[in-house]
């Protein structure tokens, strides 16, 4: 019989793999070697151990709430609250770190978690799209953040040793980077490793078979959007930690480079391809162009459409378009 | 229908001459032939499968031929796109239908080509509304044009849209387009059906048409030329004066049966054991109350027109729809209504229609896919074990020969007969009861067909209940132990088919029909 005609390729593969065969996240690492190099001709100071140490701590904390973003991503949705999240759990944990101390970790976590299976409730239960959900309860969190502390708070420099717990280092590494590759493993375990993981692919991919298939959407749908909230909390406890004060601005930014460095990596914004190794580099691109941009001098308002650019090319050579007959 | 006599030296206004398309894993049309002359009525028949509406596809420019030419009035041609089409006086009505319902008629008949009636730079909704009176009375309708589509009737939704596409060959500047019905009776009832062809006898002055039907008795009675496909080659072409419909169908199922070709001497009897046993299952606008069983190792096929209502039980069995009454009851457990869930985990099996968008992950790999409902099994300590993913895999690979490079190899590049047999084993691997499949064989090749046979045949020795709705009768016939005949939602008959004693194709028909 006919079987399988080698050579012949999905059609849904991008451009240049189709030519090459080379999976998204190896043109992830390879954007990720050039603009390098064009930063370290730009500033060979680019390239010193402080400042790339400087930029892996800001990808480990970027790639936490990308992780969760990617949770949301892979099962067909969107999380455009990570940003409102973000800026309530910061002013919270610092405003929480006084009456209830250590508390402060769990209760801002189990409040993030609660934040993304809110989200989910309102798209599985309620069915209205993740995209419309997420940009309510984003604006509702974020008003929230203003609410509660209008102005940035900092923390009283006799509470300093409760944010040790991640502004510290061990053996010379700074505890973020244990909190971030803890948060690696974890979102690798959940989605190799256990049937929800293999669900939130399932689900992405098509969602119909999964139905069909028995496959509890519902549950796997508000799983995903509770490992964003999980992500996007780690996040604003990291930032009040490392700056020993809360700010209501200070998610604003994740949104779009949570989203840039999930589509980045490789993750089809359609759901169902993608994984946490492509999110890994699409947090070290982001991170990196945002650092290098810096160092090279470049004027703080144009980082801005560069950012945009760069955005949109990697966009381009790692985004399978030919996929998806209609792109949203 | 006098015009068949003088055909012969009437002009072919559309020719299609030696079209050849070629799907993954199946080729869908084998230098296919078709002439359409002036004037004329051609009838397209065969079963589910024949090509018909690949052939009809290439005709509007929705699907590129992998060879063969286009010829209009003689010229050879290609067709980019439907707008193309229309351009060169093709068009085609849907059996959905395209027309936008929230619209009105007026609308709906110039949609796009508003421009036209422009005065002083903004449209003029009176000469719409005179222009789309004239062109109704034209046709003897008699629809307010100011209604919505959604408000009026199926039938006079496509006469609408006859009525837009005649409109819109008459811009193009076409004396004579050519139109094409893919089965515009289906939706209809008895009287509407009758009003639809007195007017395509009517328009048939200026126009040709090309009719596709499933009613055979409508195609002899109304077409002047009858052009039979069989797995996507013509088989014949006859003027529709001197068919018989015992003819015909004969054309459409085939002469005869090959020797053996649903290895019938491996088909077992029923056990003793009952698997599935529906009783009074009703669900009203599909299907009357109904009963039936399905024992161990058995193989029913349900048989009917579209339409029928055979879909609509097969979904209430899966869940995948909420019966109004009745009760299905699956190795002596009672499944709830509307739970594709429950479904599953009491051990009922779907193997869709369409296994593309509804039975594969297709950016997945195949282990991914044959592993999906046993995920539970394959974990060691509360978490998956990637060695037992694979042995699972590899196990199912060989054991229903899908044929792949390896595990990983993604869905999407396996053929159709491949592809459908990843889903069957995804089935199998979960240990089913009973696999209720739908159309097993569509889209994949003669070689791909005959596995899925073999493959049916060993499950049921291993005890597993089968339901199946098949693409062409002798399929039906071939596979099944007992057929069941649902005719306009009624279970009508029920049909021993034991092998050697096969039922004859013709007896059949006649109790669907």
């Amino acid at each position: 019989m006919v079987a399988m005609k080698q050579g012949d390729q999905p059609e849904t593969r991008k451009r240049l793999t189709r030519k090459w065969k080379i999976p998204p996240v190896y043109i992830t690492v390879a954007l990720l070697g050039i603009v390098g190099l064009l930063f370290y001709l730009g500033n060979p100071n680019f390239l010193t151990p402080y400042n790339l140490n400087t930029i892996i701590s800001f990808s480990a904390i970027l790639l936490m709430v990308a992780l969760g973003q990617m949770c949301t991503i892979l099962v067909g949705g969107i999380d455009l609250s990570v940003g409102g999240l973000v800026s309530f759990i910061s002013v919270a944990f610092i405003l929480l770190i006084k009456p209830i101390g250590y508390f402060a970790y769990p209760v801002c976590i189990l409040v993030g978690v609660l934040a993304g299976y809110i989200n989910g409730i309102i798209l599985t239960r309620i069915k209205i799209p993740s995209f419309i959900a997420t940009l309510g309860t984003g604006g509702i969190l974020t008003s929230l953040a203003y609410l509660v502390s209008p102005r940035p708070v900092n923390l009283a420099p006799s509470l300093y040793s409760v944010v040790d717990i991640v502004n510290g280092s061990l053996f010379k590494v700074s505890n973020v980077l244990y909190v971030g590759l803890a948060v690696l493993i974890l979102y690798y375990v959940i989605l190799r490793f256990t049937s929800t993981g293999r669900n939130i692919f399932y689900i992405g991919s098509n969602i119909k078979m999964s139905w069909m298939s028995g496959i509890n959407i519902v549950k796997t749908r508000n799983i995903a959007f509770m490992l964003s909230g999980l992500g996007a909390a780690l996040v604003g406890i990291t930032m009040s930690s490392i700056r020993y004060g809360g700010d209501p601005v200070v998610g604003t930014a994740y949104v779009l480079n949570s989203i840039a460095a999930v589509v980045v990596g490789g993750t089809a914004l359609t759901g169902g391809t993608g994984g946490v190794i492509n999110t890994v580099f699409g947090a070290l691109f982001m991170s990196m162009l945002d650092n290098g941009m810096t160092v090279v001098g470049i004027d703080q308002y144009l980082q801005q459409t560069i950012l945009g650019v760069m955005v949109i090319i990697g966009v381009t050579l790692t985004f399978d378009r030919t996929k998806t007959p209609i792109v949203k | 229908m006098n015009d068949t006599s003088n055909r012969a030296n009437q002009e072919a206004v559309l020719a299609l001459c030696q079209i050849t398309k070629e799907f993954p894993g199946v080729v869908a049309l084998d230098r296919v032939d078709l002439t359409i002359r002036r004037n004329e009525l051609v009838g397209l028949v065969g079963e589910n499968g024949a090509g018909k509406s690949v052939l009809m596809k290439i005709m509007i420019g929705l699907i590129q031929p992998d060879g063969g030419t286009i010829k209009l009035h003689g010229e050879p041609i290609t067709l980019k796109n439907p707008s193309d089409a229309i351009r060169n006086g093709i068009g085609m009505v849907f059996q959905e239908g395209s027309l936008v319902p929230n619209l009105s008629v007026t609308e709906n008949l110039f949609l796009c080509h508003e421009a036209d009636f422009r005065k002083l730079g903004i449209l003029s909704l009176r000469s719409m509304r005179a222009a789309a009176r004239e062109l109704l009375t034209q046709m003897k309708l008699h629809i307010d044009v100011d209604l919505t589509v959604a408000e009026i009737s199926p039938a006079e939704r496509q006469m609408v849209e006859i009525a837009r596409l005649l409109w819109l060959s008459q811009v193009y500047g076409h004396d004579n387009p050519v139109l094409i019905l893919d089965e515009p009776t289906t939706v209809l009832a008895d009287k509407e059906r009758e009003t639809l062809f007195s007017i395509l006898q009517d328009i048939k002055k200026r126009v040709s048409i090309v009719l596709i039907s499933h009613r055979l008795q409508e195609i002899v009675e109304n077409c002047s030329k009858i052009v039979v496909l069989k797995d996507g080659k013509n088989v014949t072409e006859m003027a529709a004066s001197e068919a018989r419909l015992l003819k015909v169908e004969q054309l459409m199922v085939g002469h005869s049966f090959s020797a053996d070709r649903f290895h019938e001497d491996e088909q077992r009897t029923r056990g003793e054991k009952e698997i599935l046993r529906v009783e009074n299952l009703r669900k009203a606008g599909s299907f009357q109350p109904l009963s039936f069983t399905v024992g161990e190792g058995e193989i029913v096929g349900l048989i009917g027109l579209v339409g029928s209502g055979k879909e609509e039980v097969c979904k209430c069995l899966a869940g995948l729809e909420r019966a109004d009454a009745g009760s299905i009851t699956l190795d002596g457990r009672k499944l709830p209504s509307g739970s594709p869930s429950s479904a599953v985990r009491a051990g009922l099996g779907h193997i869709p229609i369409d296994r593309r968008s509804e039975g594969l992950a297709l950016m997945m790999n195949v282990a991914e896919n044959v592993n999906l409902l046993v995920l539970n099994r394959l974990k060691a300590g509360g978490f998956l074990s990637p060695a037992r993913e694979r042995k699972n895999a590899r196990h199912w690979v060989a054991e229903c020969q899908i044929k792949t490079p390896s595990i990983a190899t993604l869905c999407s590049n396996l053929s159709g007969g491949n592809q459908q047999k990843t889903v069957i084993s995804k089935w199998l691997s979960s240990r089913v009861r009973l696999l209720i499949l739908d159309h097993p064989t569509r889209g994949v090749d003669v070689g791909a067909k005959d596995e899925i046979y073999k493959l049916m045949r060993k499950l049921a020795k291993e005890g597993i209940g089968m339901l199946m709705m098949c693409d062409t009768l002798e399929e039906d016939i071939g596979l099944a132990n007992r057929l069941l005949v649902m005719k306009d939602g009624r279970l009508v008959k029920e049909v021993d088919s034991s092998p050697k004693m096969k039922p004859n194709p013709q007896d059949i028909i006649s109790l669907i029909v």
